[in-house]
């Protein structure tokens, strides 16, 4: 697997298909994966896939406009890809996707505990509702023979615990997400992240006019994390990059996936399921359920 | 606006619990209306000259389509105390651009069940269609609208009436 990745790499410099691969690389603690950029042959003998690369590299494709760049994606990257093609945020001529199969990465808390080898357990709650699978789009794809299919089973209903909460009571689900909120300490970790958050002056960085309180108190935290869902509703492939970024532990995914859940219902609409898509907000149909207007 | 003359009803502020307070009798919502130009403002305006009466508890703020309106506009109501927002434009098929209130019917359907889920009062965001030729139903609609947030009392979520 590594060595047919290294061989592509080396491949794609050699020829000058790009200039610059994004891939992952061992990190110093022997066990888990950090970003990598290569631009010498030599270097893509450092290059790994395996179920520690859980960070989203496409974040990193913007900050190089015009080059070619090579890229190692599993499928929720690829999606996220996707997603910026369809907002014209990248040239699908200018990059190329090295694709990974994938079963599954491992959930952080693993990491952390140093184990060697993740049980089942140990996979990454996003695995859980995605199909281990090959991306969907891809210019080369590193299939994983070697490897068996041991990664999670996707979920019955991938929006059970959603559901859950939204038959709470009113008053729990905002006590609930008060108590949240009123951790944030609006160090935008969230939005540096995230792919799409790729606004040159975000909402929350404006001062004329202020739209929320940039202070870290209920009405600005909790107004910062709801424009934040909103603004990646139809967009967010559901990485959960925020979440992991997140410094206090708020469950981001459970507000992306709420909205991920009611575009599907009411717009039969998935973020990034292809190039040709159109952005969920810049569309309509005449038909869209107007029940809630008066 | 004239501060003085809001009472403060809110004795546990931010406390965001309904039933911990007895029901308020003298409560009178603040609603902010977001109006289309072409129809819904009309269709109010219809209602005054037409000197038809209805509840004074909406303040209108003019708008050029409901598509102009951003989910930010709403945000910053209910931030700031502000106890119900209605946004209305023309009915479908009738928008001055065509297409706006298509586009704000996608994004608010969005915006309404995320502000429910949270749990902000669904009633503290509403959206309708009148026409330039419904003064009436404009009349109407506002004592609704007043009513139902009567119902669901003073947004004491952030802070309340500030
Ligand atoms: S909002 Fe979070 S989960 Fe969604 S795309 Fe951005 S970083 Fe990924
Ligand atoms: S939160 Fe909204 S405004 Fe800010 S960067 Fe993300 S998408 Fe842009
Ligand atoms: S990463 Fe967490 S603490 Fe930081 S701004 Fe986002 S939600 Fe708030
Ligand atoms: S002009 Fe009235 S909704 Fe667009």
């Amino acid at each position: 697997m590594n060595v047919e990745l290294r061989k592509k790499a080396k491949e794609l410099l050699k020829t000058k298909q790009v200039e610059m691969i994004i891939g992952y690389q061992r990190g110093p603690d022997g066990i888990s994966a950090t970003p990598v950029f290569i631009t010498r042959e030599e270097e893509a003998e450092n290059l790994i896939w395996d179920v520690y690369c859980v960070y989203n590299l496409s974040n990193y494709l913007k900050d190089f406009p015009g080059k070619k760049i090579g890229i190692i994606a599993k499928e929720c990257d690829v999606r996220s890809i996707i997603v910026l093609l369809q907002e014209n945020q990248l040239k699908r001529d200018d990059i190329f996707i090295i694709g990974v199969e994938c079963s599954g990465v491992i959930a952080e808390h693993t990491l952390a505990s140093g184990k060697e080898s993740p049980g089942e357990l140990d996979f990454d709650e996003k695995c859980k509702a995605c199909r281990p699978s090959t991306p969907r789009l891809y210019d080369y794809l590193v299939s994983q023979k070697d490897q068996k299919d041991k990664g999670v089973l996707p979920e019955e209903n991938p929006y059970q615990d959603i559901r859950k909460f939204e038959a709470k009571s009113i008053e729990e689900r905002f006590k609930f997400w008060q108590e949240e909120f009123s951790r944030c300490i609006r160090c935008y970790a969230c939005r540096q992240i995230c792919p799409m958050c790729y606004c040159p002056r975000c909402v929350a960085d404006q001062t004329m006019p202020t739209w929320f309180s940039r202070a870290p108190d209920l009405e600005g935290n909790l107004a910062w994390n709801v424009i934040r869902a909103f603004h990646l509703a139809g967009r967010c492939i559901d990485c959960g990059e925020c979440e992991r970024a997140c410094p206090v532990g708020i469950p981001l995914r459970e507000v992306n996936k709420k909205i991920e859940k009611d575009i599907k219902e009411l717009f039969d609409y998935e973020a990034g399921a292809g190039v040709d898509q159109k952005p969920l907000l810049s569309c309509f149909d005449q038909n869209d359920p107007e029940d809630f207007i008066r | 606006m004239n501060k003085s003359q809001i009472p403060d009803h809110s004795p546990q502020k931010n406390s965001g619990d309904r039933n911990l307070k007895a029901p308020i009798k003298d409560f009178e919502p603040k609603i902010v209306g977001f109006l289309c130009n072409w129809c819904s403002y009309a269709g109010a305006d219809l209602a005054g000259t037409s000197r038809i009466k209805y509840p004074p508890n909406i303040r209108v703020i003019r708008v050029p389509c409901s598509g102009r309106v951003n989910p930010l506009f709403v945000l910053n109501c209910l931030m700031n105390g502000v106890d119900g927002v209605l946004v209305s434009g023309c009915h479908i098929g009738d928008c001055h651009y065509s297409e706006g209130n298509f586009y704000a019917r996608r994004r608010f359907a969005i915006l309404k069940r995320l502000l429910e889920y949270i749990g902000i009062d669904p009633r503290r965001f509403q959206m309708a269609w009148v026409s330039a030729a419904e003064g009436e139903r404009w009349a109407k609609l506002v004592g609704e609208l007043v009513e139902e947030i009567k119902e669901a009392g003073p947004n004491e979520h952030f802070g309340g009436n500030r």
